[in-house]
């Protein structure tokens, strides 16, 4: 009944290698091989999407079944100390007061030497904004913001900065539309963070972001 | 094709949106959870593996190609694997009982709005070429992660002839499906 001596086993032919791993009929070794492969060979990815694209027409099998909101548990894997959503209105309108109250702004030219590094807000090498980079730098009460690398956003929109302390809603800092900003702030907090989001010229009218989160890094000093 | 309301998300999830995460989850767990549901048939199990599905989805959504097929094909590709996994390693060999109790189980649910109803059709056409108990093994063995081994011992037949039959019959499937 186990005979694992039949040659599929040692050569398979990698269609049908796709199909019973998309199938899932293969035993955990022989999916752990399957899956070690993925990663390198394109050849059999390839027929991997195929067959999925083949079987999906039994995905309608599949009865929806009602899920917890799992979404706080996620969230704190993912994006540890930030952004976990309000325990309740309290909380919320807390932190949100709390970094409305310290995040007062204002737009000036850029002046004297950096100083000292709190984040630098990079993009993921895999995306189409690859070589984007702003960067957060603190000292005598100045944060500063400067785009190091990459374009500002296209024509009609604008990189809003926003600060994220945990359990709050974002709160803007400014609009990131030339190659620095400049705030008073009275000290950036460790383990809060800094996120830039695209959004229509003159920036988000909700006072959340309303365009893609782009860029996210928290503040470590 | 049909209109698909998962890839735009998962475009705005490719560059950090949490928004858009959000939405997706609203729109897709419950799918997701009936998928993890039928293959670990056990709800703790699920609520768990649900949340690994959604922390790898945040990580790898800069993968999916809307060129290469639907987002919630991609979405229950992900489950899927990480549920079938998981049911291995939990026990390499199930029971008898245990997998004629999942066979049992295959019967079709109401479609779901979100796959091409084209598709289902389709392949349910498809599945009505193959022997019935080849198709119902197929089913089994996709629909609820039943093992080769699960399948020999529910049809009766020695492993290797699964193998030989699942194997054929998936070649006529695809044969069937690429006219």
């Amino acid at each position: 009944m186990t005979d694992t001596s039949d040659p599929d086993f040692i050569l398979p032919d990698d269609d049908a290698l796709a199909a019973e791993y998309v199938l899932g009929a293969l035993d955990l070794a022989e999916r752990a091989s399957v899956e070690a492969r993925l990663k390198t060979d394109a050849g059999l990815a390839a027929l991997v999407v195929a067959w999925q694209n083949i079987m999906s027409g039994l995905n309608d099998d599949y009865a929806e079944a009602p899920a917890p909101n799992l979404m706080p548990q996620i969230e704190a894997r993912l994006f540890p100390v930030a952004t976990k959503p309000a325990r309740n209105w309290l909380g919320w309108l807390a932190g949100a007061a709390v970094a409305a109250a310290v995040a007062l702004v204002f737009v000036l030219p850029q002046t004297g030497p950096p100083a000292q590094l709190v984040a630098t807000l990079a993009a993921d090498p895999a995306s189409d904004i690859a070589d984007l980079i702003y960067e957060a730098r603190y000292g005598e009460g100045e944060l500063t913001i400067t785009r190091l690398a990459g374009a500002a956003a296209p024509a009609g929109q604008v990189h809003q900065l926003w600060i994220i302390a945990p359990d709050a809603a974002p709160v803007s800092l400014g609009l990131l539309d030339g190659t620095a900003l400049t705030l008073t702030y009275p000290a950036p907090t460790p383990g809060w963070t800094l996120a830039v989001s695209v959004e229509p010229a003159g920036g988000s009218t909700t006072g959340a972001p309303t365009g893609p989160v782009i860029l996210a890094a928290q503040i470590a000093i | 094709m049909e209109q698909d309301p998962i890839a735009p998300l998962l475009l705005q999830i490719a560059s950090q949106d949490r928004v858009a995460f959000r939405s997706l989850y609203s729109g897709a767990s419950a799918k997701l959870m009936g998928v993890l549901l039928r293959i670990l048939g056990n709800r703790a199990e699920a609520e768990d593996a649900l949340q690994e599905v959604f922390t790898r989805v945040w990580l790898r959504a800069n993968r999916f190609d809307a060129e290469k097929g639907r987002g919630m094909t991609w979405l229950i590709a992900i489950a899927r694997n990480l549920a079938i996994d998981r049911l291995r390693a939990r026990h390499d060999t199930v029971d008898d009982e245990d997998a004629m109790a999942a066979v049992a189980d295959t019967t079709p649910r109401a479609e779901t709005r979100l796959i091409a109803q084209g598709e289902a059709r389709r392949i349910n056409d498809c599945f009505s070429t193959l022997e019935p108990d080849r198709a119902d093994a197929l089913r089994g063995a996709y629909l609820t992660g039943l093992s080769y081994i699960d399948l020999a011992a529910r049809h009766g037949v020695p492993l290797n002839t699964m193998r030989t039959w699942l194997r054929r019959s998936l070649a006529r499937l695809k044969e069937c499906m690429e006219t």
